[in-house]
């Protein structure tokens, strides 16, 4: 059983997506990110980003990361910023300590793409 | 293999192969993305509901209704109709029964068509093959009319045409109905309405539909203008108001002659913070939709239940 299907599937990824994309919206660390998009394409997006990180059907490749975040000049502290409220978002989901240790190792593989290292 | 019709077009598709596949494979030009569900790129509209239930994961109450669907999801087991999303561009006659001055740039216009359409849905008015304008339907179906509320722009070729030259039993065509900006709440959803100038038009078609549907949770409807001469339809919405206990409306301008004197992005921010289950339903200019689309997300409306509808400028400027 993937961690996908452990937590709830698509309701768990609908559920999590307004939480974690508010989270976002309210660091300061990376909402200036944010200002310009469209927030309906970019939730869907999110809802894209996290289906990929807890394991479900997606599609999302390490070169459409890394076209989707070319010249933001993102750092480190960006992408550990996004992680933070990730884990956050899944702490007040009561997510497991194990399953939240799965999902960022998904995240951390896409780390290099989306830093355009 | 099952058959399915593709607007107008018989199309069989292979055992297990999705609408989308099959589209594509027969060479039709059919945005799509993840074909996973998600991206929700390959949207598509079918005739019967019910065939396509489960292709609907994730779509909004809006969308659900209007029958669409995700092609990439969608394995037919049986014959069905399918067609683009806004694919209609098949034009009605419709003959002016009324036009009539609410303020001193806005107009009210009736016109008779023969139109199935949800209230707050926007149409395509032409007025010959070179000029055309979009608005909002603010009329509901007990009305044997279509009304729309028209900004008049002393420069907008449309609008200055319809003002000044189109009269009583004239006729021009008309496509649509477009848009998912519709009345879906469930009856006991809060719902709070925010409007700008004319974007009071869909809104006004929405509460009317709303509250003849029977809706039991509370309804505010925000109305803002410029100056207090700008509002229109406050006498009817008093009377609304005056008949359902549900339903408070609040007008803001920026000059006293208003109820309220109040930037309205600052009145909202403060009087309705708390926005968790509600149906959000915003129609204005592109900086307002986004700065209030932004304010009730972040004051816990889900993303799927902020409906907005944004003017669109026709080539840079406003018709």
């Amino acid at each position: 059983m993937s961690i996908y299907e452990k937590i709830g599937g698509e309701a768990a990824v609908d559920a999590a997506v307004d939480i974690f994309y508010r989270k976002v919206l309210a660091d300061d660390r990376i909402n200036e990110f944010f200002d310009t998009v469209d927030m309906e394409s970019q939730h869907t997006k999110q809802k894209a980003f996290l289906t990929m990180a807890f394991g479900g059907p997606n599609s999302y490749t390490g070169k459409d990361m890394r076209e989707a975040h070319k010249n933001m000049k993102l750092t480190e502290d960006h992408f550990n910023a996004v992680a933070e409220n990730l884990v956050a978002t899944l702490q007040d989901l009561n997510v497991g300590q194990e399953e939240i240790d799965a999902i960022i190792a998904v995240c951390l593989t896409v780390k290099d793409d989306v830093l355009n290292v | 293999m099952t058959a399915i019709v593709f607007e107008g077009e018989p199309i069989t598709l292979d055992e297990g192969e999705t609408v989308l596949d099959g589209l594509l494979r027969l060479g039709h030009s059919i945005p799509h993305g993840c074909r996973s569900g998600v991206c929700q790129s390959c949207l598509l509209s079918a005739t019967e509901i019910d065939k396509v239930a489960n292709a609907q994961t994730g779509l909004s109450e809006a969308q659900k209704q209007l029958n669409f669907f995700l092609g990439c999801q969608c394995l037919p087991t049986e014959a069905m109709t399918v067609a683009r999303v806004d694919a209609d561009v098949s034009r009605i006659k419709a003959t002016v029964m009324e036009k009539t001055q609410l303020n001193d740039q806005v107009w009210r216009l009736r016109l008779t068509a023969d139109l199935d359409y949800r209230p707050g849905q926007y149409v395509t008015l032409w007025r010959d093959e070179n000029l055309a304008r979009s608005y909002s339907l603010a009329s509901t179906h007990e009305q044997p009319w279509l009304e729309f509320h028209i900004r008049h722009y002393p420069e907008g070729e449309f609008s200055s045409w319809l003002v000044e030259s189109l009269s009583k039993d004239d006729t021009l065509e008309l496509n649509g109905p477009l848009g998912q900006f519709f009345y879906t709440a469930q009856s006991n959803d809060p719902m709070l309405m925010i409007a700008m100038g004319t974007g009071l038009a869909p809104i006004w078609g929405i509460v009317n539909e709303a509250l003849m549907k029977q809706h039991r949770g509370p309804i505010e409807v925000v109305v803002g203008a410029k100056q207090a001469k700008d509002f229109y339809y406050r006498e009817e919405l008093g009377a609304l108001q005056a008949q359902f206990d549900n339903l408070q409306v609040h007008w803001l301008s920026l000059d006293s002659d208003s109820p309220e004197t109040a930037n309205l992005y600052d009145y909202c921010q403060s009087n309705f913070s708390q926005l968790s289950d509600h149906k959000v339903y915003l129609c204005g200019g592109t900086s307002f939709v986004k700065k209030l689309r932004r304010h009730a997300f972040m004051a816990g409306a889900s993303m799927r239940d902020i409906y907005a509808d944004t003017f669109i400028a026709f080539g840079g400027e406003p018709g």
